[in-house]
């Protein structure tokens, strides 16, 4: 399988009050396409960052950043904008859906911003989206009249819109109860079955359960890198 | 009078027209029937989207966009009255006639030379001094003179004690501009025959005929019976617009042939007023030369300026005391109308100022709009949206308040320029308010000029705000609560 993410010596450090605080300290990672990775690590460990930076949303201190075969790490602020329009899909972890828009145009929104033209197919497909994620009968509610599961399913549909090469996900169930981030995560792992390239960042032992592959970080460094279907989360110890 | 601003003039055609256009384009764009290529894509995407956005916080455009609303809607008012009346001050003067120099006898302030010698006093023009205006030739079409006194004119037991005789020729009615309710005006056999006619102003006829037919019956002046023959239309007083010309009142004026005047009541005039006697010897009251030129263009303006001269100078070698006095309604007629350009510059200044205050006030929301949706910048941004596509969102955003502003103010002060005069009528119909007539005209060019005005005040104060927004850093702005 060919890397479809590829970190060189990636170091972030942040300036805070004058301080340096060495957030990522030379990471060197690669992640394969069609994968569905965890990371994971206690608050502070980096991981958030490192999905900023592989979000193309947070530029990094030095190394490289290799997306398929280009190196971001030299792009400018709009070359990365159409990075991320063209090649990424988000979903985060309070859903943030647009509370004016209804949920086909929450769905389109990645669109309006790729300079195609919006017309009947491209809602069609919006809607085709809305339906693979369960909410065809909801296409013109509001966010605000959705569960928090719903939410997030107009997320991830959303996530879907622009065909992406890799969907990045922010603890996608940290604000689900347990029933919901079960059904969110078979979705995860339906789409990661059709081919879709996840890595998501989360503090749960039980949701990393679902990624195949688990990245742990500590301090800016990555304390072990396990594969699930050769080990329970378990045996990774606590 | 208001100078009737419902009168539908070609320039307001031409307004109406233009701004339909503008909608029409408008339309054509948004719906996409125009403008097919990537950029108006975008740009209409945008108009969609701040205009839902708008829709969200309906109250606080409203607000937002008030500052806009009254600075335009009160630009048009203020332009639109300013206008009205510069125009009925402008009219007043035309109404003299703004080719016309008038020439007028008057009193001397110190006379006591002539008083000492006699009883009567002898002053003003000539009849010699109207022989010499023969020099201008084609150049003047009239001149008219005229003797004016006081006199009683009496029908029956009816009595007019002010009235007021004017003398003149036929010509009086062309130079200013008389109407005829009944009858006819002087001619000049009336003149060569010497015949006792007259031709009563309105309130005159009113006063002496209230009942029955004027024409034809004889009233009585001086002594002597004149025939009426024609009653004059109603006619507006002139505004006393100072210096030597006093407002007038010509509706109690009675109009007999200059050669009868002279025949039937001599030379020299007795007046009697408050118990006192005097006897004056005024050849002639005053001359109105009409010269024959086009007020509009700059040569026919110079040409009356060049006979105003000439007169002046013929009189000053002619008279050794100043007894008599030259008006030239057109000087005070480009008086007028520069006064008409400064009042203009001053509004535009009032203008700007009013729509800068605006402007200023939807700078303020759009600050505090882009602080309360920093999220949705970072979701945008997170999306793919690159710096100018957020600029461009909140510039859109402000542009569509202010222009939509801008559109709404313009409909509400033409309106205002078309209800408030016919309120203020109603009003000034009740016995307890007073004040004079609200003249408004409608100023077109202040339509365009306030609403491209307040499009500009968007784009200018909505650039700091926009480009506020498109510099948020997109984590931080997702991480904003």
């Amino acid at each position: 399988m060919p890397a479809i993410v590829r970190i060189v010596d990636l170091v972030k450090n942040y300036y805070l009050g004058g301080q340096t605080v060495h957030v990522l300290q030379g990471l060197n990672l690669s992640f394969d396409e069609g994968d569905f990775v965890a990371l994971m690590g206690p608050s502070g460990s980096g991981k958030s960052t490192l999905l900023n930076v592989l979000g193309c949303l947070d530029r990094l201190t030095s190394g490289q950043y290799f997306l398929g075969d280009v190196d971001v790490s030299a792009m400018s602020d709009d070359q990365l904008s159409e990075v991320r329009s063209t090649y990424l899909g988000f979903i985060f972890q309070s859903y943030n859906l647009l509370p004016q828009y209804t949920v086909v145009e929450n769905i389109e929104l990645p669109l309006l911003y790729q300079g195609i033209k919006l017309d009947d197919a491209t809602k069609a497909r919006c809607v085709e989206l809305a339906e693979l994620v369960g909410l065809g009968d909801r296409l013109d509610h509001r966010p605000l009249q959705l569960s928090g599961g719903q939410q997030q399913r107009v997320a991830i549909a959303r996530s879907l819109v622009n065909d992406p090469h890799l969907i990045l996900g922010d603890e996608p169930t940290g604000n689900l109860d347990t029933k919901t981030s079960i059904e969110i995560m078979q979705m995860l792992r339906e789409l990661n079955r059709s081919g879709k390239t996840i890595i998501m960042v989360t503090h749960e032992n039980d949701i990393a359960e679902w990624a195949r592959r688990v990245v742990r970080l500590r301090d800016g460094q990555v304390e072990s890198d396990v594969r699930n279907d050769t080990r329970t989360i378990a045996e990774m110890g606590r | 009078m208001s100078a009737a601003p419902l009168g539908v003039s070609p320039y307001l055609l031409g307004g109406l027209g233009a701004v339909a256009v503008v909608a029409v384009l408008g339309w054509l764009f948004l719906s996409g029937r125009i403008g097919k290529g990537g950029t108006s894509a975008k740009l209409r995407r945008s108009v969609s989207l701040a205009v839902k956005s708008l829709w969200l916080h309906k109250l606080r455009s409203f607000l937002s966009v008030l500052g806009i609303i009254i600075g335009t809607c009160s630009v048009i008012a203020l332009m639109s009255f300013g206008e009205g009346s510069m125009q009925d001050a402008l009219e007043d003067i035309k109404r003299q006639g703004a080719t016309n120099i008038i020439v007028r006898s008057v009193k001397p302030p110190d006379d006591s030379a002539t008083a000492s010698r006699g009883f009567v006093t002898t002053y003003g023009l000539t009849r010699d001094d109207i022989g010499q205006f023969e020099v201008f030739g084609n150049s003047v079409s009239r001149v008219v003179p005229m003797r004016v006194f006081p006199t009683e004119v009496r029908y029956l037991e009816r009595i007019l004690s002010n009235g007021r005789v004017i003398a003149t020729t036929p010509d009086y009615q062309q130079v200013n501009k008389l109407e005829l309710s009944r009858g006819r005006f002087l001619v000049e056999s009336d003149d060569t025959e010497l015949d006792n006619y007259c031709v009563l102003g309105a309130e005159a006829a009113d006063k002496l005929f209230p009942y029955e037919d004027p024409l034809g019956q004889s009233i009585g002046m001086r002594g002597h019976f004149f025939r009426v023959i024609g009653v004059i239309r109603d006619r507006m007083p002139t505004g006393g617009t100072g210096g030597s010309q006093a407002a007038e009142n010509f509706n109690r004026d009675i109009y007999i042939p200059i050669s009868t005047s002279r025949r039937r009541f001599g030379e020299v005039i007795f007046t009697r007023s408050s118990g006192s006697r005097s006897a004056e010897k005024v050849d002639v009251s005053q001359v109105t030369l009409t010269v024959d030129a086009q007020v509009d263009t700059p040569e026919g303006r110079a040409t009356v300026k060049a006979v105003g001269d000439e007169v002046k100078a013929i009189l000053e070698k002619r008279h050794q005391r100043r007894d008599y006095d030259i008006t030239v309604p057109l000087d005070k007629l480009e008086e007028a109308e520069r006064a008409q350009a400064r009042f203009t510059a001053l509004m535009a200044m009032i203008a700007s100022i009013s729509l800068v205050v605006g402007g200023i006030g939807i700078m303020n929301i759009m600050l505090a709009t882009v602080t309360e949706r920093t999220r949705e910048i970072g979701i945008r941004r997170a999306l793919g949206a690159k710096r100018k596509d957020i600029t461009l969102q909140f510039l859109v955003e402000a542009v569509v308040q202010t222009t939509i502003g801008g559109l709404c103010g313009a409909v509400i002060g033409v309106t205002a320029v078309y209800a408030i005069p016919g309120a203020w009528d109603l009003l000034r119909g009740w016995e307890w308010v007073s004040g004079p007539a609200l003249p408004a005209k409608l100023h077109v060019t202040s339509i365009f000029l306030s609403v491209c005005v307040s499009v500009l005040v968007g784009v200018c104060f909505g650039l700091y705000p926009a480009w506020r927004a498109a510099k948020l850093d997109p984590i931080e702005a997702l991480r904003h609560v």
